[in-house]
């Protein structure tokens, strides 16, 4: 109980005098603003090292317990402490070493899987422009119209095609995307409030 | 004080006292009748079916951690995850969840052993299916594809904060067939869990997990009060776009 009732006490003072910092400026409050903010980087560096003990315990589980994709889970941990190991032989995460590392084998396993949501975009574009209702049907009409406002071939076509393209974005795509923000402000500010005044305490146990 | 702060802070102090009102209506009784969101009516029947078929559930609470512009995202998660710990847990059939952000990782780890009370072995047990992927989208999402491709997974959850990868992941449940529900506050992700996802939860509608599901009164006061505040900015934009044209 009284440790429900602390650690509300801390994040309903820590939150609030964050939010004073956004709003007042004034030397102490800076100062004390600063600090938190600080300290909360800390402490999510602190979550990384959790974050690892998680990774151990999950694939060493699986290892140990020969569940499906136990050999994933050894390529998994030896990439960790291979990385790891060079990282502390070579003089950290800013060693040419590490740096390759990353350069040679991340980045383009990065760029290899984000090259495939241009297929995964035709898929899902596929399965959205079946037309099953009257909103499918205005979201294909508008889709291809955009589409084809987008490509060379359309302005040969019709040189209207880019104009009307230009009013799609500009009016009622922007429009349904600020109505979006706007909500997502609202319930932004919602969350926000409920957590500060301790009515929402996902902190505590 | 600049104007872009002056104005936050007039909203926030008219935000506050409709805020309270609303919560203080609820909670005296006065619950009003929410509409119909299939999201959380699919949500509703998720956990009973992964029960049967002796699947699990995956949640996915995306790229966003506490301390981080995607918090409320996050939270939001939180909040469906939370329901379908409760729900799971008699069966104990825990979802398995997994995040990108580690400092989400010791909220979600209470969230998953609360409902087991005073049983810890089963509270660890349950622990072990919270999982922190990679801190990086791409990383994330290869390994969310191959949690989706190697479990024994019913229905997949994609509720928090999301970039490009979501496609990715939603594109990985949609070939497996299951049930997947995406929910996501970025219009530039919001077509991606459209074209993917069977029921989607696009913008505010995440932030009403807790009202929908938990039925709790704050968060009914809370769809209340951002209601009524959105109706106000509207009516402040319609008289400021009049007077604009006409003077």
């Amino acid at each position: 109980m009284i440790s429900r009732t602390l650690s509300t006490v801390v994040a309903m003072s820590v939150g609030l005098l964050v939010l004073a910092d956004f709003f007042i400026s004034a030397d102490p409050i800076d100062a004390l603003g600063l600090y938190l903010i600080r300290t909360a980087s800390v402490v999510a560096a602190f979550a990384l090292v959790l974050g690892m003990v998680n990774v151990l315990t999950v694939h060493l589980g699986k290892m140990y317990g020969r569940e499906k994709g136990w050999g994933y889970s050894m390529v998994l941990l030896g990439a960790l402490f291979f990385t790891l190991a060079v990282g502390f032989l070579t003089g950290g995460p800013t060693s040419v070493w590490v740096q390759d590392l990353f350069e040679t084998v991340l980045f383009p396993l990065e760029a290899t899987l984000f090259s495939l949501l241009a297929f995964f975009i035709v898929t899902a574009a596929y399965r959205a422009f079946r037309v099953k209702s009257f909103e499918t049907g205005l979201f294909v009409v508008f889709g291809i119209l955009v589409l084809l406002g987008q490509v060379p071939v359309g302005a040969m076509l019709w040189d209207q095609l880019p104009v009307i393209r230009d009013w799609v974005l500009d009016v009622p795509a922007l429009a349904g995307a600020r109505g979006i923000l706007l909500g997502v402000a609202l319930g932004s500010v919602a969350t926000g409030l409920r957590v500060l005044l301790g009515l929402d305490r996902p902190y505590v146990d | 004080m600049n104007e872009t702060q002056l104005i936050l802070l007039v909203f926030l102090l008219a935000f506050l006292p409709v805020f309270y009102l609303s919560g203080r209506r609820v909670q005296e009784g006065h619950v009003p009748d929410l509409r119909s969101i299939l999201a959380f009516n699919m949500l509703q029947g998720v956990t009973a079916r992964a029960i049967e078929t002796g699947r699990a559930v995956h949640v996915s609470l995306g790229l966003g951690g506490i301390t981080s512009d995607m918090t409320a995202d996050s939270l939001a998660g939180l909040s469906v995850l939370e329901y379908l710990a409760d729900q799971s847990a008699a069966a104990g059939e825990t979802p398995i969840v997994t995040m990108a952000d580690p400092t989400l990782l010791p909220l979600v780890q209470d969230v998953i052993r609360r409902p087991y009370g005073a049983d810890r072995d089963e509270a660890a047990q349950a622990a072990r299916r919270v999982r922190w992927v990679a801190p990086e989208p791409a990383a994330y999402a290869a390994g969310v594809m191959g949690t989706l491709g190697v479990e024994a997974v019913d229905a997949n959850v994609m509720i928090g904060g999301f970039g490009d990868e979501y496609l990715l992941m939603g594109e990985a449940a949609n070939r497996r067939k299951i049930v997947h529900i995406g929910g996501a506050s970025d219009p530039n992700v919001v077509p991606f869990v459209f074209a993917t996802a069977d029921q989607t939860l696009m913008g505010e509608d995440m932030y009403a997990a807790g009202a929908y599901l938990g039925h709790k009164p704050w968060h009914i006061g809370s769809l209340l009060a951002q209601d009524f505040m959105r109706w106000c900015v509207v009516t402040v934009i319609v008289i400021l776009v009049v007077a604009n044209t006409l003077l």
